[in-house]
């Protein structure tokens, strides 16, 4: 486990900025003074306490399968990609939403892409091809996706249209299961 | 205090009259096993080559003739150096780490500015192609309906001047109204030619 060089550092970021508006609260202290910090331990970019970022040294690499939030994991090529589990924190300050009608929520968390029929709203002025994160129309989070056409494009679309390609579901978290985690 | 002096060792003798002893420089007295400068006069020099004094001066001089490949401005090889192989001098072995909250903060700034900047000029970039389509699609509307009124003028010319002849006509209408008749009857279909008869001249 060690911490983010300044490469990854900004490609994690930057990825962040594509679903979130806000990312200072990511690093901003906490009532007790501690803060967040992100580590790498094999290939896993993690979102976690300092305290227990440093109670976790005591173990060794290889016997330290996970801590804190996993947000995602680099690439051999260096790229990062999100996983389902960064969703709460992605949630948190999302930049731009999109709510599907309950008809629609299964589809989805089946690993399909949203279509117009099943929008119930989204929010004004997306560009096309921006993050954006699906929510259920009772406001739970259900996944994340990119947006495959702008608001106002996406108007004229027939109901069959896809809106937005999927990224990661929360359906992930059993269809991924051997793989989410280790491996 | 010279002649006191012994060397054990056979190989001392050269390696000290190498490094350059003199007769100034020897001072300690007493046995010296010491591979240094100290040993200088003995037996062995005298009985060397006379090519030792000389081997000395061009050490000397090869001393002084140590040019680095830069000051002698020699062409440089034209090779290729993996980018692995040269390393800058004077930089820190391996990975530098960011884990202070103000290099983050710094590098976050960076990334927020940048990725705003991007969906700024997406959303401009969008909305100015919202406003072509937008005109676009005017113009065709305008076409349109430019086309339409045309072809109900044509329309209302047309009636206009059937009008026109039916009223001019006014006498000619019971003729029309058989006409009609007629054409009810008999049906719309061409009236039949003359059957084509032949004759021949030899026949009348």
């Amino acid at each position: 486990m060690r911490p983010l060089t300044d490469e990854e550092m900004k490609t994690v970021l930057d990825k962040l900025a594509n679903y979130m508006s806000d990312l200072k609260s990511l690093i901003a202290p906490l009532e007790d003074g501690d803060r967040y910090v992100m580590r790498l331990n094999h290939s896993r970019v993690y979102y976690v306490k300092l305290s227990i970022a440093n109670l976790a040294t005591s173990i060794s690499r290889d016997a330290l399968l996970s801590l804190g939030t996993c947000l995602g994991k680099m690439t051999k090529s260096g790229k990062f990609r999100l996983h389902i589990t960064a969703l709460p924190i992605i949630a948190s300050g999302a930049r731009h939403k999109i709510w599907v009608k309950d008809n629609g929520a299964q589809p989805f968390l089946y690993g399909s892409n949203v279509v117009k029929a099943h929008v119930g709203r989204w929010s004004e002025d997306c560009p096309e091809h921006q993050g954006c994160v699906i929510y259920s129309m009772s406001d739970v989070p259900l996944g994340f996706g990119v947006t495959a056409r702008s608001t106002t494009e996406a108007r004229r679309l027939d109901p069959t249209g896809i809106v937005c390609f999927r990224q990661a579901d929360c359906g992930e978290y059993l269809r991924d299961e051997d793989t989410l985690f280790a491996g | 205090m010279a002649p006191t002096r012994t060397v054990k060792n056979k190989h001392a003798a050269p390696k000290g009259t190498s490094t350059g002893g003199s007769k100034s420089s020897f001072s300690g007295g007493g046995i010296s096993k010491s591979k240094g400068k100290a040993g200088s006069k003995s037996k062995a020099p005298a009985t060397q080559v006379k090519g030792r004094p000389n081997l000395k001066g061009l050490d000397k001089k090869k001393k002084q003739k140590s040019y680095t490949e830069k000051e002698l401005g020699i062409p440089e090889l034209n090779m290729i150096t993996p980018v692995g192989v040269t390393k800058p001098k004077g930089k820190k072995k391996g990975k530098v780490f960011v884990d202070d909250r103000e290099s983050m903060t710094t590098i976050l700034a960076l990334v927020q500015a940048e990725k705003e900047g991007q969906i700024e000029s997406k959303m401009m970039r969008a909305r100015q192609m919202e406003e072509i389509r937008e005109a676009r699609r005017a113009e065709a509307d305008k076409k349109e309906a430019e086309r339409k009124a045309r072809l109900e003028d044509t329309k209302e010319s047309l009636r206009r001047k059937r009008k026109r002849t039916a009223g001019k006509s006014g006498g000619d209408r019971d003729d029309g109204e058989e006409n009609v008749k007629a054409v009810a009857l008999t049906g719309t279909k061409a009236a039949k030619a003359k059957k084509k008869r032949v004759s021949f001249a030899g026949a009348d």
